[in-house]
């Protein structure tokens, strides 16, 4: 694990989410309920990227079959997913947004 | 009732295995029993039309429980298991070879099978019908054997097939009776739209086409079609539709849905018989969006019937079903259906609906002639189908140069919309 640079705080609007990679893993950072959230970026039912979903109360929904993963634990609220999303934890100092990959 | 006596779930499909997972969710720590007439644990059939029959190892199967789960859950799943009959007034599920289980309540999720057609009938050598997991299985042996395939039904299981196919690399062809594809589920330019998606992807599209008669030799299957001309299909899949399996829920005395033939049930999901409950494929419950009972063969609708039965077993409040959502996967393209389709909408534009686009992506507005928003289709645009759930819900009326404007953020406009309501119009869950 090492805290990486992940984007400017101003980069992202509030309920907004942006992709990124570290190596050939694929991440997601969201700015959600006031607070900034990394997480893995597939959706853990089927392959969708959950930056293309619905970003909501702390909570994404994904673009293609509507499972739904809390950002703060990364579990999932509702069928068809059952396994969560891994999370990352992550800081903001100075403007950036850095999280421990 | 003695509280030792199981809650017995017929079935083991969507339905049944959802269903059990929301008792425990309720905290009912009595025994549950479930039973299937498969030999597979719970699994999602969605992907049987697609990512199985691209998958040569399963790892694309979606188990419903986890592993681990259904033991965590103390849920007791027997497979290979038909129910015989059930008395009702005894309580008792009479198994075949003189097997009896009392039970405290009973759920009927025994869902639907393919539509035989009377001239291929199931069994018949090169002939294919999609509903199970062995079905999927041995669908994919044949299709990495064959370089061409004939589909009869253009609905969502025949296109989804064709799709599937077409990746692979087979030729493919597919027969429709009616003149369009889908034709209960989508409007006519909709369907055009996806014809033409279909015919880019090479698929050949025969609509308003019957079959007169049909052959099968060693070779494969000769089909005649109704103005004479002959097609060889190697391979052939009969997509054209779904019987519900309410032969068991009939004979215990439950109400069965002339229209529809389905399982009749309350907004709890109870038949008429007490002590049965009924959910899934095999029943019919009056939807509010459609103001009509309606037997909606979905996955969503599965798993919201599933959850009302759980709760009205445990006497728990529960919120009503959700509007109706489906979801269908080809050519390139997720399409996501809210709400139902009615002859008196009209449909709106979001977006480009390009055909030959890479990876279009709009959404179809069906509003009535109030202008009240009742049906959503999202091409590749799930994520906006979401702002639009409390609209569709309430029916809110939007307007209509607002929503076609793509400059304009959609969930703002949402926002407004849902501002501007009635406070009638307050959407349900």
């Amino acid at each position: 694990m090492a805290w990486i640079k992940v984007a400017a705080q101003a980069q992202l609007g509030e309920e907004e989410a942006m992709p990124f990679t570290v190596g050939d893993a694929q991440l997601a950072l969201f700015h959600s309920a006031g607070a900034f959230h990394v997480t893995d970026n597939v959706c853990t039912h089927q392959y969708a990227l959950l930056t293309d979903g619905y970003v909501e109360d702390g909570c994404v929904e994904c673009p293609l079959h509507q499972a739904q993963f809390d950002l703060r634990t990364g579990q999932p609220q509702c069928a068809p997913a059952t396994r969560p999303i891994r999370i990352y934890p992550v800081k903001v100092e100075g403007g950036e947004i850095y999280a421990d990959i | 009732m003695p509280a030792d006596l199981p809650i017995l779930i017929v079935g083991a499909g969507q339905a049944g295995a959802m269903a059990a997972g929301a008792l425990r969710g309720h905290g009912y720590a009595g025994r549950i029993l479930m039973l299937g007439d498969e030999a597979h644990p719970a699994y999602e059939r969605p992907p049987l039309s697609k990512s199985v029959l691209l998958d040569a190892d399963g790892a694309a199967l979606a188990p419903i429980h986890a592993p681990d789960q259904l033991a965590a859950q103390a849920i007791e799943w027997r497979g290979g298991c038909r129910v015989q009959a059930i008395d009702p007034v005894a309580r008792l599920a009479h198994l075949g070879h003189g097997e009896t289980i009392a039970y405290s309540q009973a759920l009927i999720a025994t869902g639907g099978r393919a539509r035989e057609w009377p001239q291929l009938p199931i069994g018949t050598p090169h002939v294919h019908y999609l509903r199970t997991l062995d079905d999927a299985r041995a669908l994919r042996e044949s299709l990495r054997s064959q370089r061409a395939l004939v589909v009869l039904g253009a609905g969502f299981l025949g296109l989804e097939i064709a799709s599937t196919a077409r990746a692979l690399g087979l030729d493919v062809t597919v027969i429709e009776s009616a003149p369009r594809v889908l034709p209960r589920a989508v409007p006519p330019a909709l369907s055009a739209w996806l014809a033409a998606r279909a015919a880019a992807a090479g698929v050949a599209l025969r609509l308003d086409t019957r079959v007169r008669e049909a052959r099968a030799d060693a070779h494969g299957v000769t089909l005649v079609l109704d103005g004479g001309e002959q097609l060889q299909a190697p391979l052939l899949v009969v997509a054209i539709g779904q019987v519900p399996n309410v032969t068991l829920a009939a004979s215990a005395g439950a109400r069965l849905h002339a229209g529809n033939g389905g399982i009749c049930i309350d907004a709890h999901g109870r038949t008429s018989v007490p002590g049965l409950f009924a959910a899934g494929d095999c029943a019919s419950q009056h939807r509010a969006c459609a103001d009509a009972e309606l037997r909606l063969e979905s996955w969503q609708s599965a798993n919201e019937q599933a959850r009302l039965v759980a709760a009205a077993m445990l006497e728990q409040a529960a919120a009503p079903a959700a509007t109706p959502w489906f979801w269908t996967d080809q050519f390139g393209l997720n399409l996501q259906m809210l709400g139902l389709p009615a002859d008196e909408l009209r449909y709106l534009t979001r977006g480009d609906e390009a055909v030959d686009a890479q990876a279009p992506r709009f959404l179809l507005l069906g509003i009535d002639g109030r202008d009240r928003l009742r049906h959503v289709i999202a091409v590749n645009a799930g994520a906006e189908l979401r702002p639009l759930r409390p609209l569709v819900d309430a029916q809110v009326a939007i307007d209509p140069a607002a929503f076609t404007d793509t400059t304009a953020a959609l969930r703002q406009l949402a926002r407004d919309a849902l501002a501007a309501a009635p406070a009638a119009a307050t959407p349900h869950p």
